[in-house]
């Protein structure tokens, strides 16, 4: 496996590249769509905020995979994107931004709507009280459940090298595996995963413990 | 409703009001021909619909097994990981946590591939069905061990002072008050499990999904088909969210569980 390793590892290395470029430009985006969405669905008028559902109902309810092949044809089709990579952070950050808008909703609404009020009523005005008040009680309960976001985010990054023609980590292991008919180069692949979540769920494990104990 | 969601008073729901102007969306893109009618038509043809339909009941068979296969084996694994001594213990922690750590996806390509390279011939919907088992008993063996483990310490001491073997502790103390309190987190994962039934695809199972791409191949119309395709999904999968929504309602908070790293294991407040 070593071996096998060896002899493929530029190319093993460049498919790593594009999963942690697909991982961490999907996790930034996601997390601003998921942040601009709760808010519309908590604080919108009643048209916005009721698109803003739709948008979380239907993206949570159906598989990646569709939703891959649909942006990716239809980007390209648009011209809005120049690469399936593009295509494919788009894809992975609308969908993951669907969970992150219920995280970030949920943890808005774990602080107690009074003290917004009190605040407006001390003189803030409401960008100033969910800036200093909400905000920051919000992010200590949003952080864990994020985290769990984004080792499932990770996971789901496999699915545009095979909805679209991007090479990832898993599609150059897929190639390998078809060159050398040995499935240890599917082996190599799952241990670069471990890498990127197994670190990421102990991490959440651990604010998770943390935050049981501040609360 | 404590949220800050209920400081004002909505009159008409705005979902509703959005799903009526989605529509009135839609009808206006047919009627000024922005969306293409032709290749809508071919969903009003009977043919579609029995081309389509045997691909659905292949999904709900390959998710349906492979459901059943990872309660029996979830089952195991979270009883073996609370009742067995050190050694084994520790194996079941780390099969399931490296498991749970890998990508659906990989997982399924290395129940299809490497049965074959080494010569066992197995069908496209058994390794499908395999793997989705692997990776679905491992999550639920998760939601099981939560499970058990959220019922008070004292109770399993009472009913086994009670002269209540451990099994009949089990069957009869901890189970029928552990499964009211899992079944929110199994229905997620239900949905989730429907959702990956699509990754079976990629290895040549045709399912909903592979016959969809034969479908729009045929017709040339991709984007109608696999707007269509989730629909289907959504008709699904949004009921069953709504009942795993209700269940969750029904448990007082502290009793809810969560599993680390699944997306959809997300408590949602309100």
């Amino acid at each position: 496996m070593i071996e096998l390793f060896a002899e493929n590892a530029d190319f093993y290395l460049s498919g790593f590249r594009n999963t942690l470029l697909l991982f961490a430009a999907a996790l930034t985006l996601s997390v601003a769509l998921g942040t601009v969405m709760a808010a519309f669905r908590v604080w919108g008028p009643a048209l916005v905020s009721g698109l803003a559902t739709i948008y979380v109902e239907f993206f949570r309810s159906t598989p990646l995979l569709i939703q891959l092949i649909f942006y990716g044809t239809f980007l390209a089709q648009a011209g809005l994107v120049r690469s399936p990579m593009q295509a494919g952070i788009i894809g992975l950050s609308i969908y993951t931004g669907a969970f992150v808008t219920e995280v970030v909703r949920s943890g808005i609404l774990s602080v107690d709507a009074r003290q917004l009020e009190t605040a407006r009523s001390l003189g803030l005005t409401q960008v100033q009280a969910l800036r200093h008040v909400v905000m920051p009680q919000a992010v200590r309960t949003v952080i864990p459940p994020l985290g769990n976001v984004a080792i499932a985010l990770a996971k789901n990054t496999t699915l545009v090298g095979a909805a679209l023609a991007a090479e990832d980590l898993l599609k150059v292991g897929q190639i390998i595996e078809s060159r050398t008919f040995d499935p240890n180069a599917l082996t190599v692949v799952v241990l670069g995963y471990l890498a990127i979540t197994l670190p990421l769920a102990w991490t959440v494990g651990r604010l998770e413990r943390r935050m049981a104990f501040a609360r | 409703m404590t949220g800050m969601a209920a400081v004002r008073r909505r009159v008409v729901s705005p979902t509703l009001a959005a799903v009526l102007v989605l529509a009135v969306a839609a009808a206006l893109g047919f009627l000024t021909g922005v969306l293409p009618a032709e290749k809508w038509r071919p969903f009003l043809y009977l043919s579609t619909w029995t081309y389509l339909a045997p691909g659905l009941l292949t999904t709900v068979l390959i998710g349906g097994s492979a459901l059943v296969g990872s309660i029996v084996i979830g089952l195991g694994l979270a009883f073996a990981r609370i009742g067995l001594p050190g050694i084994v213990r520790w194996l079941i922690v780390t099969w399931v946590e490296l498991v749970r750590a890998t990508p659906i996806l990989a997982i399924l390509l290395i129940t299809y591939l490497a049965p074959r390279r080494l010569g066992v011939d197995i069908t496209f919907i058994q390794a499908a069905i395999v793997g989705l088992t692997i990776y679905n008993s491992a999550v639920l063996a998760e939601i099981f061990r939560a499970g058990i483990l959220s019922i008070a310490r004292g109770e399993i001491e009472a009913a086994r002072s009670l002269g209540l073997s451990a099994v009949q502790t089990m069957r009869h103390v901890i189970l029928p008050q552990a499964i009211g309190r899992m079944m929110p987190a199994i229905v997620s994962q239900l949905i989730t499990l429907n959702k990956d039934t699509t990754l079976a695809s990629v290895i040549s199972v045709r399912e909903l999904l592979g016959l969809g791409r034969s479908f729009w191949n045929f017709y040339g119309n991709l984007l109608e088909t696999s707007l269509v395709l989730l629909l289907i999904f959504f008709a699904i999968n949004y009921p069953l969210s709504l009942v795993s929504r209700r269940l969750e309602a029904r448990q007082p908070k502290e009793e809810r569980i969560t599993v680390l790293g699944e997306e959809d294991q997300v408590k949602v407040a309100a």
